[in-house]
């Protein structure tokens, strides 16, 4: 009986929280937010609050085309696994308490991991479309991915190597127990802020999808409900990296009531979403050779001060 | 069936994606379609995004007579389009070939090579009729 209990626990956990559909509410509250947010920075009213629903039922009603020069397996599996990884890598992020589903030691790592495997799918979909456009969409994906990712994961290992643990549960811990210390860390926020808009293929660092240039990206050939997947899982990406970094950089963290918790959850998710709204008005697109330069040159030599910084403080306490 | 029916018809509604195609205008109608896509008239108000691929799209915005070049691809770009799909056509020589009339390499309005559900003439158009033009065809999706 236990057992099955447990069995139905996971299920659950899996299925409804937080997995597949309160991660896909999520990503569509973000959505909306990013959006509006965006909007009312250019002074202008904006979409609908139930715009995002309303673009994923659309797509999920119309036609499907797949191209026949296409791969025809992999173009259909390719949405699903973009979507799993990101899901996936949600169980181990802290949401109501600074507690994850399945905290261990070292599920940073995981999770940074689990959040490649959404960019290498992307190169894979450019790829196995065989459209022209959007081979080079995902060539121009997997270029970036060079660029940001190491600055990504070094911002995020400078403030577990203060905390000296490799789990986002333990990292959060350490700096509920010692909030001052966090403004050690703001360099590295902001190198995780602006890698976060390359890892999410959003202005500044969009040129793996920039319609100007290469039409669609990599996603040219997609339609219909693969498109939706696709989106749904950009949507679900945001959210997952936003807690990522609200998990790792903010020390507010109210133990034992999961509703207030789970409210200020939603805040500091909506505070990062934020700033990433106001960089993508703000700034204009890199060129791909600026963006790499920019870095290789700026932001990997920020963060690998910063966990310099951490350790000699770590060494001091 | 007819509450999914309902639903389906107002996604469609609330969530227009456009392409634009230029089949031979004089340019004039198409900075007039790029200047309603501008923050000052904010047509994302009605769900309408500028999308890059045909794939995307759900309404092809096409201004300017069609040439015999580009009448190739318009056809092709409107079948790479996915149902269901909606064709605006802008600008008089859009309706009609206008001024092009006549010309010995101008076959006639779009309608000569795909079929249009929306009219919106002017010459230029002025954004607010192409966006009261797309609006008017959204309502009519039922
Ligand atoms: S309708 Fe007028 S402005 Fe538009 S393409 Fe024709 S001539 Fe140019």
């Amino acid at each position: 009986m236990a057992n099955l209990m447990s069995v139905g626990t996971a299920i659950f956990n899996i299925l409804v929280y937080p997995g597949f559909l309160f991660l896909g509410v999520l990503s569509l509250v973000y959505e909306y937010a990013d959006r509006i947010i965006y909007a009312r920075l250019q002074n202008r009213v904006g979409p609908p609050w139930y715009q995002p629903v309303a673009d994923l039922i659309k797509l999920l009603t119309k036609e499907t085309v797949i191209p026949s020069e296409a791969n025809n397996r992999l173009f259909r599996s390719i949405p699903t696994f973009a979507f799993a990884a990101t899901a996936a890598s949600f169980l181990y992020i802290p949401v109501w308490n600074n507690r994850s589903l399945l905290p261990f030691d070292g599920d940073l790592i995981v999770v940074m991991y689990f959040l490649t495997i959404p960019t290498l799918t992307f190169f894979l979909a450019g790829w196995y479309s065989s459209s022209l456009f959007a081979e080079i969409g995902g060539i121009r994906a997997m270029m970036q991915l060079f660029a940001y990712e190491v600055p990504f994961y070094m911002s995020l290992l400078g403030p577990a190597a203060l905390a000296g643990t490799w789990s986002i549960s333990g990292v959060s811990q350490f700096y509920r127990e010692h909030p001052l210390l966090i403004l050690i860390n703001i360099p590295s926020l902001a190198v995780a802020i602006f890698s976060a808009q390359g890892k999410l293929e959003r202005v500044p660092f969009d040129a793996p999808d920039a319609e100007t240039e290469v039409v669609g990206g990599t996603f040219t050939e997609y339609s219909g409900r693969f498109l939706a997947m696709f989106r749904m899982m950009l949507g679900a990406e945001m959210v997952v990296v936003a807690a990522l970094i609200a998990a790792v950089f903010s020390p507010f963290f109210i133990g034992g009531n999961a509703a207030l918790g789970l409210f200020l959850f939603l805040i500091k998710v909506l505070a990062v979403v934020f700033l990433l709204a106001l960089m993508r008005a703000a700034l204009a697109r890199f060129r791909l050779d600026q963006m790499v330069s920019f870095c290789w040159k700026v932001l990997t030599p920020v963060s690998l001060a910063q966990i310099l910084l951490d350790l000699i403080i770590k060494g001091a306490l | 069936m007819q509450i999914i029916n309902k639903v389906m018809a107002w996604a469609r509604r609330k969530s227009p994606w456009i392409i634009h195609f230029n089949s031979g205008a004089c340019n004039a109608c198409d900075i007039e379609v790029l200047a309603s896509l501008t923050p000052r008239y904010d047509i994302e108000r009605f769900g309408i995004q500028l999308k890059g691929s045909p794939r995307h799209a759900d309404v092809l915005i096409c201004s300017g007579p069609v040439t015999m070049q580009q009448r190739d691809r318009i056809i092709t770009i409107y079948e790479q389009m996915t149902e269901p799909k909606f064709v605006v056509a802008v600008g008089t020589c859009a309706c009609s070939a206008g001024v092009f009339e006549g010309c010995y390499c101008v076959e006639g309005g779009i309608d000569t090579a795909i079929p249009v559900d929306m009219y919106v003439p002017g010459c230029p158009a002025r954004p607010e009729a192409i966006i009261d033009g797309v609006v008017k065809l959204l309502n009519t999706i039922k």
